[in-house]
């Protein structure tokens, strides 16, 4: 006996564990190459950019090298589109480059760039570089040399660090002289980067300029941001040139790096690059596919049922909490040990209040079962057959809804809205059953078997009616599995149910 | 820091206190002692209380004699004739339980049927109960049914007084063929007549050897003298305590399943009846005799021989305990 007993407790155990490292593998896969959550984030945000270069042909071939964005751990880039008829497409992808090639053309051009771009807010980290060289001493007369030296003594009284010191001194308002003989007074913006490249390049800090964009809702027409890079302390930082600002804006895309310019045409004069920002906002599980076809992942996203029509997916998301909600059936049963009506009401009960919310619910349940009992006595003086009995007793129920559900309408009074949620012959049989008991064993045995059931049923709500939970089940579908060996290991459970440690504690206690 | 915790379970006894008592749960006993030697095909032959008959029968055991079956909703018109000739008669559904759906009718002419506890039915209302216990109302998951006529039993005086109304009965556990535990179920005005003890019936537990009074029990807790009627239950003995058993023991080879429970009772002229069998038998019956049924089962797994006949097992029983 005990022999079989332990193999059957074994093979179980040896599946629970089995289905717990396939579940742990499967959802460490989905983080990484899905972009899963355990946190029911329903959004991203997705940036279309559109970078807009024009120019006028000079009757020369053309050649146009456009900068393309880096794509970083925190911005993806999850489509990119390139509207030029008539050019050639080359991607460099070392140097993040496009280019466009044509024979010579007459009229003023005009290339449409578009990029979306997902926020991977996962997964934004700190990014790796390379070392770079020092930098070499920028070559400037002596005058100039000395309005430098001037300028780096002078920045040593401005506050942060020794890029932002740099940065400060030059956007001083009023400038100071010794500003104003290095750099104009009104300054581009290359020129002041230039001037902040030559100071802090002058103090052995490597820098470079950068250019990007900052992802802003429904901007339109506007130039990249020039920012500075330095490399300090084995990493490179970014500034913003005005207001010294140390840091990656927020939403910000960095596009180009180092001397290299945005755009270079040959071939044509007075170009120009704008560009358009527009966010869209998207469920997160719809990216899963293109994340999964970023990661090279697309054959096993296919088998999944995150690639079935949201419509199904609902569906689904519905189902795969049932299981959970069956596990606090189990325990409830059969490790606290608290009879309730028919096995699964309880737990339909539940699902129903995950629908109407729980005191309308319980409200709802209560009135539909009062009205129904007091039905269901007068029937009992008809006499009637079985069946027969049963059956009106659920066309009073689907009466009893349509009243409901009119009356909650007309007075907006919501829990009359939610009396369809209730699984109409479910609640025929609570009925009819308590009926029964009432009539054999007294109200008190009936009020007790309904009064456990909702207890339950509330048990199993508290439990269902997480949203953390109720993602966590759906899109982690493999607990499922989990689940059903734990519930299995629960049928050989032997140990006591909590109400027989008192049901037989007379035995126990002499007195 | 966990007064009110302990003040909650203060009721509660501890795991270990149970089982180092033997007290056997319901998970270990679905799992450990049903499923292992009650085979599932078994049960047929006692959930269906006419085929428990005819098998009762064919072996030699005495059960309430039976006057007919309605297996059809047609046939309930033919009561009257069904039940000529006998002044009492009881009607029960086949596939019942717990004595749900159990009508004793004690006298009636063509229009009023009087039952056991005074209660005055009309013919239609007798034709309306029948016609209940045919749709299932009254069976093991609503399935249909049929109504099962038989004799009444005659009860035995000697119980008179241990029981307020009702039909007091014996239950013996029966484990791989010998009998474990037995108890008397005596019902009270709190049970309505009944003899369920979750209802407040009364539930004695009886010497295994000498079918004799050890302990008595109303909802779980201790008692001596019964509610309604006074007596002290210390004194009760069951008369042909032999003949109990030798019922109880013989409905293992009736029906194959190694543990069951049997319901007896003693009949003022043909004497311990069988009045049905029942393939998951409560727990309840530790607690009415203050023993616990997992040390009971343990001590037949271990020490009884196996392989023996009825007779041989029943004096076993009554010379080894």
């Amino acid at each position: 006996m005990l022999k079989k007993f332990a193999s059957v407790r074994k093979i179980l155990t040896l599946g629970l564990v089995l289905s717990i490292i396939f579940a742990a593998y499967s959802i460490y896969y989905k983080i990484t190459y899905w972009g899963f959550s355990f946190w029911p984030k329903q959004t991203t945000k997705i940036w279309t950019i559109e970078a807009h270069v024009s120019f006028t042909p000079n009757g020369d071939p053309i050649k146009v090298s456009l900068a393309s964005p880096y794509a970083s751990d925190d911005f993806k880039i999850l489509d990119e589109d390139i509207v030029a008829p008539n050019y050639k497409v080359k991607k460099d992808d070392k140097n993040k480059r496009i280019i466009l090639t044509s024979d010579s053309i007459e009229e003023e051009q005009n290339i449409y760039y578009r990029i979306l771009l997902f926020d991977n807010e996962d997964a934004k980290g700190k990014i790796a570089a390379p070392v770079p060289p020092a930098p070499k001493k920028p070559i400037m007369d002596e005058q100039m040399a000395a309005t430098a030296a001037k300028l780096l003594k002078l920045a040593d009284t401005m506050q942060g660090d020794e890029v932002q010191k740099v940065i400060r001194l030059l956007n001083q308002t009023p400038p100071d002289s010794t500003v104003v003989a290095f750099l104009p007074m009104k300054k581009t913006q290359k020129e002041l980067s230039l001037a902040i490249s030559r100071l802090l390049s002058l103090k052995g800090i490597p820098n470079r300029t950068a250019r990007g964009i900052k992802l802003e809702e429904d901007k339109t027409s506007f130039s990249a941001d020039l920012m500075m890079e330095a490399y300090i302390d084995g990493v490179w930082k970014l500034y913003d040139i005005k207001t010294a600002k140390k840091g990656k804006p927020e939403n910000f895309v960095l596009f180009q790096r180092g001397g290299n310019s945005l755009i270079d045409v040959e071939g044509g004069n007075d170009s120009s690059i704008k560009f358009s920002v527009m966010k869209s906002i998207t469920s997160s599980l719809n990216l899963a596919g293109k994340r999964a076809k970023l990661a090279n992942q697309e054959d096993n996203f296919n088998l999944s049922v995150f690639s079935l029509p949201l419509y199904e997916q609902n569906t689904i998301k519905w189902l795969t909490i049932f299981p959970l909600a069956i596990l606090v059936i189990v325990l409830i049963r059969n490790v606290i040990g608290i009879t309730t009506m028919g096995t699964f009401t309880p737990m339909l009960i539940a699902l129903a209040l995950v629908k109407t919310g729980l005191i309308p619910g319980l409200i709802c349940f209560s009135i539909i079962l009062s009205i129904g009992l007091g039905l269901r006595a007068l029937l009992s003086k008809l006499n009637l057959l079985l069946v027969p009995r049963i059956s009106a007793v659920v066309i009073f129920v689907i009466l009893m809804m349509q009243v409901m559900t009119v009356l909650g309408y007309r007075f907006s009074v919501d829990i009359g809205l939610s009396a369809v949620f209730f699984p109409i012959i479910i609640m025929a049989w609570i009925i009819e059953r308590a009926s029964i008991t009432w009539e054999e064993e007294g109200p008190a045995n009936a009020w007790r078997e309904v009064i456990y059931s909702v207890i339950a049923a509330v048990l199993v709500y508290a439990i269902v009616n997480n949203e953390v939970t109720r993602h966590i089940m759906f899109v982690f579908n493999e607990l499922n599995l989990v689940i059903l060996f734990i519930v299995m290991l629960f049928g050989t459970y032997t140990g006591y149910r909590l109400t027989e440690l008192k049901r037989f504690a007379p035995l126990v206690r002499d007195n | 820091m966990f007064h009110w915790f302990g003040k909650l379970f203060a009721n509660y006894a501890s795991p270990k206190e149970l089982r180092e008592a033997g007290i056997l749960g319901m998970n270990r006993r679905n799992f450990n002692v049903i499923s292992k030697y009650n085979k599932r095909r078994l049960y047929p032959l006692v959930d269906d209380k006419v085929q428990t008959k005819i098998l009762a029968n064919k072996i030699g055991i005495n059960t309430p004699g039976l006057i007919g079956v309605i297996e059809y909703q047609h046939e309930v018109k033919n009561i009257l004739e069904i039940v000529k000739g006998y002044k009492e008669f009881v009607v029960k559904p086949a596939h019942g339980s717990g004595g749900k759906g159990v009508l004793v009718i004690k006298d009636y002419d063509n229009d009023i049927f009087t039952t056991t506890s005074n209660k005055k039915l009309t013919y239609n209302e007798l034709y309306q109960h029948i016609s209940n216990v045919l749709s299932g109302l009254y069976s093991l998951g609503g399935k249909y049914d049929v109504a099962v006529i038989e004799e009444l039993v005659h009860f035995s005086n000697i119980f008179q007084d241990y029981s307020y109304q009702g039909i007091p009965d014996v239950r013996v556990i029966v484990y791989r063929g010998y009998p474990a535990l037995a108890m008397m179920r005596l019902a009270t005005a709190e049970s309505d007549g009944r003899a369920n003890l979750h209802q407040g019936a009364v539930g004695v537990g009886l010497d295994i050897r000498t079918g004799k009074a050890v302990n008595a029990v109303m909802h779980n807790l201790p008692i001596t003298h019964h509610p309604d009627t006074g007596v002290d239950l210390m004194k009760l003995e069951v008369p042909f305590w032999r003949e109990h058993l030798e019922i109880a023991t013989k409905a293992y080879e009736m029906t194959g399943l190694g543990y069951l429970g049997a319901d007896i009772v003693l009949d003022k002229y043909r004497g311990p009846m069988m009045l049905e069998l029942n393939a998951r038998p409560g727990l309840a019956i530790q607690i009415a005799n203050h023993v616990g049924l997992a040390k009971v089962l343990k001590k037949i797994d271990k020490y009884y021989p196996k392989k023996l006949g009825p007779q041989e097992r029943l004096d076993f029983v009554l010379k080894n305990n």
